[in-house]
């Protein structure tokens, strides 16, 4: 591998890379693959599927699928990319049966959107700001589960994530063109539950107040 | 106030910014700089620069919220990890390896006088068949091979023999139907 191809890579592969040593792949010395990215490959896949025991599954699923098929990672692309597509072909596989479906319903794992935006990590804030982000941070929990299966992905891949457009369009498989069509549909979606909820009095308010300094900021950055 | 400036402000004051616009501003590549005339309208546009900053914000408290709880829940779970040395049997890693080999030693110490016997209580093996009797089994096949060959290779099959001839058939079937309406 060229130089300034290793420049490029993530620090995590680098770190990987260090430790595989004389090793055939990176993907080698497991632990350290799993140090590095079990919390990504979770958090994406508790996002996708908002179940906690499917998550965990899928997740120690993913590392042994690739552990398994580790001879077949060319290093054509990160090892954060290759095990977030094995991730995600696992959770398409798992969300299409019906049984997932029916146990969604009931199951005791699912994800309350509560607790998720309760999870919001303290800021210097009045009680009614933090308050308010945490609706902020339900309505966006809440309209993503609406979306359809290709808009939910792009759009955790992107904003969860924080994957480039081009990186999405490797892990999802699909034409940049579409990964962008799919993201901005998403994204319309997502905007128009926010002025319906903006339009709230009460979330209005506040989250005026909210983005006073935010826009200010921004306007400094232009 | 330059005519180039001026259109740019015409155009940044003229409408809203649009869905594509918004989704590039949004998820769009950091590193690109904003266009000019989208940069314009947010300068001027106090309600488009509210909503995307709105926008923006919420979308930082999902990532934040969601990598929290996500972190939160992982520590509740089970370090998966491939075990250093070869997997172990639950009776071996319990302690009980003395246990295992007495057990294992008194089955293997019934079973061979078992074995011994039940191979004493066996008929005597054949004798080996003479150079007779294997001349009269390959002959036997050679005309068994024949038969089929000569089988597969008849053009009307020995059990349809009977409907290639007309006449043996006809005699038989009138024979069969006065017989029929007689009875």
């Amino acid at each position: 591998m060229a130089q300034e191809d290793i420049q490029a890579l993530p620090s995590t592969d680098l770190t990987l890379r260090a430790h595989a040593g004389a090793r055939a792949t990176p993907l080698d010395d497991l632990e350290c693959v799993v140090a590095l990215y079990q919390p990504r490959v979770f958090r994406f896949l508790l996002a996708q599927l908002r179940d906690r025991d499917a998550a965990e599954t899928l997740t120690q699923e993913t590392f042994l699928r690739a552990w398994t098929a580790r001879a077949s990672f060319r290093e054509d692309c990160s090892v954060a990319t290759w095990l977030i597509r094995i991730a995600l072909n696992l959770a398409r596989d798992h969300t299409r049966t019906g049984r997932f479906r029916f146990w969604k319903h009931l199951s005791a794992s699912a994800v309350d959107v509560a607790e998720v935006a309760a999870s919001l990590p303290d800021r210097e804030v009045s009680a009614e700001a933090r308050l308010i982000a945490q609706q902020q941070v339900a309505l966006i929990w809440q309209t993503v589960a609406s979306l359809s299966e290709r808009q939910r992905t792009v759009f955790l891949l992107r904003f969860l994530e924080e994957m480039e457009i081009p990186e999405i369009a490797t892990v999802t498989g699909l034409p940049l063109g579409t990964v962008k069509s799919h993201l901005y549909r998403a994204l319309h979606i997502i905007r128009t539950q926010h002025s319906t909820a903006a339009h709230n009095p009460a979330f209005s308010d506040i989250a005026t107040r909210n983005s006073e300094s935010c826009i200010s900021a921004a306007k400094e950055a232009l | 106030m330059t005519p180039q400036l001026a259109r740019q402000l015409e155009v940044a004051t003229s409408a809203h910014l649009t869905e594509d616009q918004f989704g590039e501003l949004l998820a769009g590549d950091a590193q690109q700089p904003i266009p000019a005339p989208v940069q314009a309208h947010l300068l001027a546009c106090q309600k488009c620069a509210a909503e995307l900053a709105g926008l923006r914000e919420s979308l930082s408290f999902f990532q934040q919220a969601t990598g929290a709880y996500a972190d939160n829940e992982l520590r509740h779970l089970p370090q998966a990890s491939l075990p250093d040395r070869p997997m172990r049997s639950p009776v071996l890693a319990a302690g009980l390896e003395p246990a295992y080999w007495l057990a294992a030693a008194v089955l293997l110490a019934g079973f061979l006088p078992m074995q011994s016997a039940h191979r004493n209580a066996l008929p005597p093996a054949p004798v080996a068949a003479s150079s007779d009797t294997g001349e009269i089994e390959s002959q036997s096949d050679e005309a068994l091979l024949n038969d089929v060959d000569s089988e597969l290779s008849a053009s009307v099959p020995a059990s349809m023999q009977a409907l290639v001839d007309p006449s043996t058939d006809d005699t038989d079937i009138s024979a069969q139907t006065s017989t029929q309406r007689k009875d």
